[in-house]
């Protein structure tokens, strides 16, 4: 009967209409911003091939949305069948690009075919999502619970890790990261282990700007994981070892980390250390949001974007020119719109009854959200700078596609959910 | 079905912590976003505003230099300079830059370590003196050069057609030590170095201002900021109105070249100079605006030493210019009266021979300086020295400029020497000198030495009734209001000095041009000039020639020295030269064309040795 109803309604009414309304509105105000840094007054002092970024952006925008309607008419099994087979190609390509990818800015992690160059981790994202989602909901006996399935799961996903960062792209590997705890605690790990397991980037991150804010993170750590878990040795390990973790990255920042990491961090915690070096980044940003005010300074009106003052302005820095131009009032608009979009995606996957299309679509979620929570932080000086692209927004072919391709997923997922129906 | 079911309400869970956090996060960032742009933009908003609008110096344009007839001597040319800011630029862009600037790769490299070595962040002058088809060219490709700024700066041009080198002087960059003294001056600034524009350097350089402009992050400026209105616009320097006559000048400077040695011409009523050349002289023109280093070089290390101000700073004996001198104080000292006489024999005889330059028989104050006698003076100095002694003497004749400097507004001017008793001492060793040291210095020989400057400031005294008058070159400041600040030399009554002893001696320096040795090159027609010559005997080469007149003789308005080194006596070197300035500036005109070809032919042998 309910099978029926479904069939029954037209694909315009099941379609989620709402979160391809958020993908537009980011995409027009992401094409806003992107005009305005590079064909903006400041066009003038950018080299020619800046300048054809909009419509380079423009086509794939273009190209996406035939991505976005094509994907429709995939059955789900699809992805399901083929997961395995789409990872083992991407990474084949990630890896071949280590040897005979292109270099842009340091790292070797283009491909170039037909002089259009494509960033080989970007699909990588969604195949690893994939392949993991797969392997979790294969079997019945596979869980996160069992210790052999998840050191599978996350050897799926570490593989790439180390694969783009042999390209050289820290940034684009650190994306990967966060799917460990999120697939794994969808898979079935316990609330309290998978508090420990982002446990060590909460102290991390404090212990960079204050040792004893590292220290009492630990403490409060223990004390959820005891409430969780109710082990006492397991709390007392916690704090054991987030201690350590302190201590470790301690000596990390001053013995280990190469010079200019060293200086990185450096000019997170105090940009005007170095304002003319490593600070200039932090500050001209945080400079360029800030002066926005409430209501900015009108379209191709901010003096840090229109004078240059931006480094990257039309990809890692992008956020800074809404910012500026548009204020609060056009930058809250952005994160409110990417907060409604992520819990919107949320709330499809709950409503779902396959676990692969759920998992796949939180692990979505979660790499375009870690994208976000970089890009917009690295923006905003609440942590170091780290180039990644801002989802939908910044310039990048390769990453627009991939990212609209991702959400076309999720869509497909919920619009043919019947596919995967365990009685058809 | 049960477990499915139980797994699926924990994952329903599962998800909407998911969702928490998620709502969690952006909400922390949202609160970021609000505490940077609503309660820190005081902060930033400034940062953004210092970011964007860059303060610039402009240097005043530095005050003219004008003849006495209001005749531009000195003004300003623009010159196009490129900067380079090491931090911004990208060295990739150095043979972009070389090709640009049509110079080699090299070069352009090296200018940027130089200015590396300065500051990597502050911007520093890469290239100056520009041609402006270059620097028009840096300008239309500024974009693909990030790091490389321009600016249109100013040198200085001499459009007059003179080079009084030494009297104008020059402009060279402020030194390390400069720039850190005076909050004036940036680095990079010029600054006078030498003649006028040393000295009146504050006057000159007016006052910097501070423009805003709108600049990207290259510095590059984009428009002007506020419509200007917090720019302090610069406050252009003050002219200096010279006492130069410009014809007269450029006649010295004509009648000069090809010799060495000085003439100054001066008012000797208040002490201004009309002309004051120093030859061989330099073309500052080449030293104005950015340094020749191979000329400086050659100027540095000519043996004819250009450099030196012959005009103001020679030491050279007087020789029988002295005379008049001699005589006023012999006067003065009651030792002589217009009517005594002396015997000449061709040389006074004390102890042994001072020769004399022929046998004058019996001769009177006025017949002694108009042919120059030396028995007449060696006898006089002689007495001075048995009977006042040297000390007095000094004292005397230091008061008339002798011996000292006589503060014209120009450096280097050297003192020249008058000894007493203790100099003597100093000069030739204590007690290892004696009578006939003494006795030679009165025709102007041995240890006695002048400049032109001195020459002429003393014997002014002569010509203007016993005063000395302070020799000057500006005698008006104009500020940029049209205010005008009068400037006078001080003129001080000699009092030993008496009118009636004046007058011998004035009739022997008319007669030594109407009979004597002037009165061959030194007597114009229509202008009663009074001179007297003088050779000064120089052990290392030719003789130097002297002269010193002034004309009209009842109203004298213009004294001139002139001394030309190794050019023998001074009756055919420096007379004709003097004479044909006093004619020229007192006539307008010079009616003798053929002494002028003759003395722009005259070339002293500094080799041949007369004696």
């Amino acid at each position: 009967m309910n099978q029926i109803d479904r069939n029954n309604t037209s694909w315009v009414r099941r379609f989620d209409w709402l979160t391809i309304l958020f993908w537009a509105i980011l995409t027009l105000i992401g094409l806003t911003a992107i005009y305005s840094a590079t064909l903006g007054p400041v066009s003038e002092f950018l080299p020619q091939h800046i300048q054809q970024n909009f419509s380079k952006q423009f086509m794939f925008v273009g190209l996406s949305v035939v991505c976005v309607i094509f994907i429709q008419f995939i059955s789900p099994r699809a992805f399901q069948q083929l997961a395995y087979l789409i990872y083992a190609l991407c990474l084949a390509l990630v890896i071949s690009t280590i040897f005979f990818g292109v270099e842009v800015n340091g790292a070797k992690s283009w491909f170039e075919i037909g002089g259009i160059r494509f960033q080989t981790g970007e699909p990588m994202k969604m195949a690893t999502v994939l392949a993991v989602a797969a392997y979790l909901t294969s079997r019945r006996d596979i869980s996160a619970v069992k210790l052999r399935s998840a050191i599978v799961a996350v050897l799926i996903i570490l593989v790439p890790i180390i694969a783009i960062v042999a390209q050289n792209d820290t940034g684009s590997a650190l994306v990967f990261l966060p799917l460990i705890p999120i697939m794994l605690f969808l898979s079935g790990l316990p609330h309290g282990i998978s508090v420990l397991m982002i446990s060590p980037a909460i102290i991390g991150y404090l212990t960079l700007i204050d040792w004893r804010l590292g220290l009492a993170s630990a403490v409060i750590v223990a004390v959820v994981v005891y409430m969780l878990e109710k082990k006492i040795w397991l709390s007392v390990g916690t704090i054991v070892a987030g201690s350590l973790l302190v201590l470790a990255i301690d000596i990390a920042l001053h013995e280990v980390l190469q010079p200019h990491q060293q200086l990185r961090i450096q000019a997170f915690i105090n940009p005007f250390v170095d304002p003319q070096g490593a600070g200039w980044n932090v500050i001209q940003a945080q400079t360029a949001i800030s002066s926005g005010g409430v209501f900015g300074k009108g379209f191709l009106q901010g003096t840090q974007t229109q004078l240059r003052f931006l480094p990257e302005q039309w990809t890692d820095f992008i956020f800074c020119v809404i910012a500026e131009e548009f204020g609060l009032v056009g930058a809250g608009f952005v994160i409110i719109i990417l907060m409604f979009m992520f819990l919107r995606l949320l709330n499809l996957a709950i409503g779902l009854k396959d676990p692969f299309s759920q998992m796949v679509i939180v692990g979505i979620v979660g790499i375009l959200f870690t994208h976000v929570l970089i890009n917009l932080g690295s923006s905003m000086g609440i942590i170091p700078v780290i180039g990644v692209p801002l989802p939908f927004m910044s310039y990048g072919g390769s990453s627009f596609l991939i990212n609209s391709i991702m959400l076309a997923t999720c869509l497909n997922l919920y619009l043919r959910q019947k596919d995967m129906s365990h009685f058809s | 079905m049960l477990s499915i079911d139980k797994d699926n309400r924990r994952l329903k869970g599962s998800l909407r912590v998911l969702q928490l956090i998620v709502a969690l996060l952006l909400v922390i960032y949202l609160g970021r976003l609000v505490q940077l742009q609503v309660l820190e933009y005081d902060t930033y908003n400034p940062i953004s505003q210092r970011n964007s609008v860059r303060q610039e110096t402009v240097n005043p344009s530095r005050g003219l230099i004008l003849d006495r007839n209001g005749t531009i001597l000195v003004e300003n040319a623009p010159v196009y300079s490129i900067y380079v800011t090491p931090s911004l630029f990208d060295t990739s862009k150095i043979s972009l830059l070389a090709t640009l600037m049509e110079l080699p790769d090299s070069l352009v490299d090296s200018r940027l370590q130089g200015a590396i070595k300065y500051s990597r962040h502050r911007s520093s002058r890469m290239f100056s003196e520009v041609e402006f088809d270059i620097f028009s060219r840096i300008e239309e490709n500024i974009w693909r050069l990030p790091g490389i700024t321009h600016q249109i700066e100013s040198k200085r041009v001499y459009p007059a057609g003179i080079n009084a080198s030494h009297t104008l002087g020059y402009l060279r960059e402020v030194t390390e030590n400069e720039f850190r003294e005076s909050t004036n001056y940036r680095l990079g600034d010029k600054s006078g170095r030498n003649g006028l524009e040393l000295v009146y350097e504050s006057a000159l350089r007016g006052e910097t201002g501070r423009i805003f402009k709108r600049v990207n992050a290259y510095g590059q400026g984009i428009s002007s900021f506020n419509n200007g209105e917090l720019d302090i616009h610069p406050t252009k320097g003050h002219n200096l109105h010279t006492t130069i006559d410009l014809e007269l000048q450029r006649l010295a400077e004509k009648l000069m070249a090809n010799k060495a040695g000085g003439l100054v011409a001066m008012n000797p009523n208040n002490g201004e100079i009309l002309a004051i050349v120093s030859s061989p002289d330099y073309d500052i023109s080449r030293l104005s605006g950015r340094l020749d280093q191979d000329y400086w070089a050659e100027v540095n290390t000519d043996s004819l030493r250009p450099l030196f101000n012959r005009a103001i700073s020679t030491r050279e004996p007087p020789g029988s210019t002295f005379k008049p001198l001699m005589g006023l104080v012999g006067l003065r000292l009651g030792l002589i009266t217009p009517e005594t006489r002396v015997n000449c024999n061709g040389g006074y005889y004390r102890g042994r021979l001072y020769r004399c330059t022929a046998i004058h028989g019996n001769q009177t104050l006025e017949q002694a300086v108009m042919n120059s006698c030396n028995t007449f003076f060696y006898s006089l100095m002689n007495r001075i020295v048995q009977e006042v002694g040297i000390n007095d003497w000094h004292a005397m004749l230091q008061r008339m400029g002798y011996g000292r400097v006589n503060h014209i507004d120009i450096p280097s001017e050297g003192p020249g020497i008058l000894p007493d008793s203790t100099q003597m001492d100093r000069l030739l060793g204590a007690r290892r000198w004696g009578l006939g040291d003494q006795i030679n210095l009165g025709i102007g020989q041995g240890v006695v030495s002048a400049s032109p400057l001195q020459v002429a400031v003393s014997i002014a005294h002569i010509a203007n009734g016993g005063y000395w008058v302070q020799p000057h070159l500006v005698k008006a400041i104009e500020h940029e209001d049209g205010d005008i600040e009068q400037i006078t030399g001080d003129k001080v009554r000699i009092e030993w000095i008496r009118d009636r002893d004046l007058e011998p001696i004035r009739r022997g320096m008319r007669r030594a041009v109407l009979e004597g040795s002037g009165r061959f090159y030194a007597n114009p027609e229509n202008v009663p000039t009074a001179g007297k010559t003088g050779t000064a005997q120089n052990p290392r080469g030719r003789d130097h020639g002297w002269f010193v007149g002034y004309a009209p003789f009842d109203n004298p308005e213009i004294i001139v020295a002139v001394i030309i080194e190794n050019g023998g006596f001074g009756s055919v070197s420096a007379a004709p030269i003097a004479s044909l300035i006093i004619e020229q500036y007192v006539t307008g005109d010079v009616k003798r064309p053929d002494l002028i070809d003759r003395m722009l032919n005259f070339v002293p042998r500094s080799s041949d040795v007369v004696r």
